[in-house]
């Protein structure tokens, strides 16, 4: 039972890092409709970015991810206006070739600025706790929190601010909200932005008790997107619910049946679900 | 059917030529090498192009079935079989593979389709380091014999241990797939793939059975692609699970869009160019990648249609300036 | 057009001799290649090896370079990046054979070693494959024109088991990196660990190359109560593992799979504090090795590269040293099969000159001790040398008469089969 439960916790803290990290992708893909796939690269990029912060400059872990937040938004602006933008009337495949152009420039970046080794940031709150017989890593609980934390922020910018309201608007209906005099370009700008500051701080939260490699970005990317594809694209419910399923199958599976395989659970589930489904969970019907 | 003015046929059979020589004036063992990956490349790349291309379906699981060939063809020559019956039996091993997965997958659309595709490539790539028994794990399966010796009538026997004989057997490969695809493309039939890729609605109300019509792309395509594969095992000699990887079906990606798509010249030259182009750039050490992913973004930004397209842009930009010019 | 035949005919010509004089009184270069991977995954590790071959090769030039056949080279060492990809290493192999002239070539990975040996023997592009990987599938394959540098790995499964056996230690549980190595390592332990009376309580492998989290299989393999864990993979995500199992609750010791670096978790994961470390069993610190050439050898490669030393480093040192010398023996520096056959009369090393000195040739490998160091209690032990290919005793006492001893290393006798000579 306590192994249970032990895999249960990591699962609920993976499906937490999964949840932020798919939230700010469906913002893009839901309402920009393109497939970044580089998002991933971008969490890399936060953690080195964190790890610049906190391991070179000697900051505190909590001003770190403010600054982080910071530079990864804007980076995501740029992105949006360098790689993106420009594609915007091109056919959806042209933006992938472009994103993964984007993500072999990112990677490649962080190997020539840092380095192939793994680095490591020490952690802020080292302590473990106890509880119902299963070990708690502090910095563990924080990422659970942390991550419940943002999803709720961002719940409630998007539906009581007039900027999250008018993202919403371009979401469901973009040449109308041109019409009513929304600066699209603006929207695709902030979306971008926050997109990309979600990624940062799950980055943060998550360096001290892992390590940063060049590489990191590519899987949690693919999973992110196979996430938002389950939930249903532009779906911030189904990329939250998606990101904790995925994450307590992943603890699951691979602590039960077999580490090698367990994302092929992961990925065969969603094959399933969605030949009974073929919009996802939360997918709106083809219009 | 649209017949292509006379200078293009000229410059295709003078291309042809050139290809039929290379073994004579290719300048060493190097550039043979990256030619004769680029001839095999440029079938599974083809085949691609059929499905996502022509036919508007972005499969992302070209790089599993390029694998189940390649895998195909190591399993089945190890175990004593001939070359010349492994390589069709894998084709159609993986074409049955994708009659079962073509079926639930074409179900959905859109990112959805290249999505389920990529989660299907990727747990054959996962199965690839893990079956061991079969696939021999994350070593994979080493010394894979060359295929069989042919005789032929006149010649005698043709090995393949040669570069130059490895050459024209992917060559042979190649011409025989453009001109399948060529056929089938410029075929009543083939023009039900475009028909769905510009618009499906419309291709489903005027009766085209636009379900059955993807399956076939999608099976045509994987077959074509496991052909590639089971070539590439024999000739590379070991097979392991980067042979079946998600990274190799970005690449063919890759090759197609900035060759161009959706015609059967641009997916050939995108398998040719890339390559080059990424040799060509060895020099930059490690910031190659650095340096190919800028460029990657560069290049679609200003050429959306691929090389092909920029090609034919540069082709009418002439034709309009001649005309000004003699209308002046 | 006649004229600039002749012109062009005459350029050559003065070329030629200009060339020729030069190559009389300059040193003409030996290029030795390496394919390896510099980017991706394998990186760190793909570096390692080449930094020590760069090494090795400013270390002759500034000896002086080789003489063959009265004729001065210089060694130059040119890379190519393959991240593990088949069919690049292939080409990178082909551009350094026919045009950089390599007649030497250097490759990490099995996964690219294996499709080299399929061409490096080819008539007119043949080429001494320097093949680092210490599986012993690479003897199963025929060939001529390869060597392999480091120890089987088996040798290693052997070595660390006979020591925890002696420490007591029965009860292991095993999280080892997936992967080809990690998986033939699992193998082999569960085969050597089972044979000797020891019991294995779980088996829980873990991605060492994408995962940044362990705390499912760890929590898992914890579950069984074992003695000691079998971990390891790359050294950074290695030192991850030791400090998540102990935030885990984990008291035991660790045994270390031979691509596990003690050195690099110790030194820089662990900035040198042994506690969380405590009890471990792995390949020994370089430095903790008493001769003279390893301190001076792991200085200037920290000073020259910036990275910590490994044994790929070292290993990749000695033996350019021993392909330098059978050029020199063999009287060329293009016939590859003749350098190989020279391996042989160039060895034994000598400790005075090289941080790991081959002891000899079987076949296509090269013979190297197995280094084994412990940690016990937070404290470095006693190390031990593992003399692997020794038949008998005979053999060994032979062996172990010519090696430097030292009252911090234990030289034993361990015999791998498959290696055995007299």
């Amino acid at each position: 039972m306590e192994l249970f439960l032990q895999q249960v916790f990591n699962g609920i803290m993976f499906g937490s890092t999964y949840a932020i990290v798919a939230l700010g992708l469906t913002l893009v893909m839901g309402i920009l409709n393109i497939p970044n796939f580089a998002h991933g690269h971008l969490y890399m990029l936060g953690g080195y970015i964190t790890f610049f912060f906190i391991g070179t400059l000697g900051l505190g872990f909590w001003p770190s991810l403010v600054l982080t937040l910071i530079v990864l938004g804007l980076l995501g602006v740029l992105m949006e206006r360098i790689v993106y933008r420009p594609l915007t009337d091109q056919p959806h495949i042209n933006a992938f070739i472009a994103a993964i152009g984007a993500l072999i420039f990112l990677e490649s970046l962080a190997l020539v600025v840092w380095g192939p080794q793994g680095l490591r940031i020490p952690n802020p709150y080292p302590q473990n706790f106890e509880l119902l017989g299963i070990t708690i890593g502090l910095q563990r609980l924080l990422v659970i929190i942390g991550a419940i934390t943002l999803i709720f922020g961002l719940h409630v910018f998007m539906k009581h601010t007039i900027l999250g309201t008018t993202i919403e608007a371009v979401a469901q209906n973009r040449e109308g909200a041109m019409l009513n005099g929304i600066n699209v370009n603006r929207v695709s700008a902030v979306t971008f932005a926050i997109s990309s500051a979600t990624a940062a701080v799950a980055a943060s939260f998550l360096s001290p008790i892992f390590m940063l490699s060049p590489s990191m970005g590519a899987i949690l990317g693919m999973k992110a997107f196979i996430i938002v594809i389950l939930g249903g694209m532009g779906s911030i419910p189904g990329a939250i619910l998606g990101g904790y399923i995925l994450g307590v199958i992943e603890a699951l599976g691979g602590g039960y049946i077999s580490a090698a395989y367990k994302d092929v659970f992961a990925f065969g589930a969603l094959i399933i679900i969605l030949t009974v489904k073929p919009t996802g969970i939360f997918g709106k019907k083809e219009a | 059917m649209i017949t292509k003015p006379i200078h293009t046929r000229l410059m295709y059979l003078a291309l042809f030529i050139a290809a039929l020589l290379l073994p004579l004036y290719v300048p060493d063992d190097y550039i043979f090498q990256i030619v004769i990956m680029s001839v095999l490349y440029a079938i599974a790349t083809s085949a691609m192009n059929l499905i996502i291309g022509f036919t508007g379906q972005a499969s992302l699981a070209h790089g599993a079935f390029f694998g189940i060939g390649a895998y195909g063809v190591a399993i089945l020559t190890k175990a004593g079989i001939s070359f010349w019956v492994a390589l069709p039996v894998s084709a159609l091993i993986a074409a049955l593979v994708g009659v079962l997965v073509g079926i639930p997958a074409l179900r959905t659309r859109g990112h959805y389709f290249a999505i389920v595709t990529l989660c299907f490539g990727v747990i054959m790539w996962i199965l690839a380091g893990n079956w061991i028994e079969l696939t021999g794990g994350h070593n994979g399966i080493f010394g894979i014999p060359q295929p069989t010796p042919v005789r032929l009538p006149w010649l005698g026997e043709i090995e393949f241990f040669s570069q130059t004989a490895q050459y024209y057997l992917a060559l042979g490969f190649l011409l025989l797939t453009l001109f399948g695809l060529h056929r089938l493309i410029f075929s009543v039939f083939g023009l039900t793939f475009m028909a769905i890729r510009n618009n499906e609605p419309l291709a489903d109300a005027v009766g085209i059975n636009t379900f059955t019509t993807k399956l076939i792309a999608f099976v045509s395509a994987n077959f074509i692609a496991a052909l590639a594969g089971g070539l590439y095992a024999s000739m590379i000699g070991a097979v392991s699970p980067s042979a079946a990887s998600h990274m190799l079906t970005f690449n063919f990606l890759i090759f197609v869009i900035l060759g161009g798509i959706a015609t059967l010249s641009g997916a050939v030259i995108g398998a040719f160019a890339i390559p080059i182009i990424m040799e060509f750039l060895q020099f930059l050490g490690d910031y190659r990648m650095l340096f190919f992913g800028a460029l990657l973004v560069v290049v679609i930004i200003f050429f959306p249609q691929g090389l092909v397209g920029g090609l034919r842009r540069l082709n009418q930009r002439i034709a309009v300036w001649r005309q000004n010019k003699v209308s002046e | 057009m006649k004229k600039m035949k002749q012109v062009a005919l005459r350029l050559l010509l003065v070329l030629s001799a200009l060339s020729m004089v030069c190559t009389g009184a300059w040193a003409a270069e030996a290029v030795i290649g390496f394919t390896g991977p510099l980017s991706g995954p394998g990186a760190g590790y793909g570096r390692d090896n080449l930094n020590g071959l760069k090494m090795a090769a400013d270390d002759i030039n500034k000896a002086g370079g080789i003489t063959v056949k009265g004729k001065k080279y210089t060694l130059k060492i040119e890379s190519y990046d393959d991240m593990i990809d088949p069919t690049a290493a292939v080409n990178n192999a082909r551009r350094l054979r026919s045009r950089s002239g390599a007649r030497v070539i250097y490759n990490p990975v099995f996964n690219t070693i294996a499709p080299l040996m399929q061409i490096n023997e080819q008539r007119g592009s043949d080429f001494l494959l320097m093949a680092y990987s210490s599986t012993p599938k690479i003897e199963a394959i025929k060939n001529d024109t390869t060597v392999s540098i480091p120890p089987p790995f088996t040798a290693y499964v052997q070595a660390f088991s006979d020591i925890a056996w002696e420490k007591g230690w029965r009860k292991a549980a095993m999280v080892v990196t997936l992967g080809a190595y990690g998986d033939e390592w699992r193998e082999a332990f569960k085969h050597y660990w089972t044979k000797k009376g020891g019991e294995i309580v779980a088996d829980k492998p873990a991605n060492y190359y994408t995962d940044t989290d362990f705390s499912a299989q760890l929590s898992a393999a914890l579950a069984a109560n074992p003695e000691f864990l079998l971990i390891g993979g790359p050294s950074e995500p290695t030192g991850l593992v030791i400090e998540q199992a102990r935030n885990l609750g984990f008291k035991g010791g660790f045994m270390l799979v031979d691509q596990a670096k003690m050195d690099y978790i110790a030194d820089v994961v662990f900035k040198g504090d042994l506690s969380t470390m405590k009890d471990v069993i792995g390949i020994v610190r370089v430095l903790n090795l008493p001769s003279q050439v390893i301190a001076d050898f792991t200085k200037r490669y920290e000073e020259t590269y910036k990275v910590h030393v490994t044994f790929e480093a070292a290993l990749n040192y000695s033996s350019l040293f021993a392909v330098a010398k059978a050029m020199e023996a063999a009287g060329t520096v293009s016939d590859p099969k003749a350098i190989k056959a020279a391996i042989s009369k160039v060895l034994p090393q000598s400790g005075d000159t090289v941080p790991t000195p081959y002891q000899g040739i079987l076949f296509q490998k090269l013979l190297v001790e197995g280094s084994v160091g412990v940690i016990a209690d937070g404290k470095y032990q006693k190390n031990y040398q593992y003399i692997w290919w020794a038949k008998d005793e005979n053999a060994f006492n032979k062996i172990k008469e010519k090696m430097v001893t030292s009252p911090n290393v234990e030289i034993r006798w361990m015999p791998v089969e498959g290696y055995l000579q007299q």
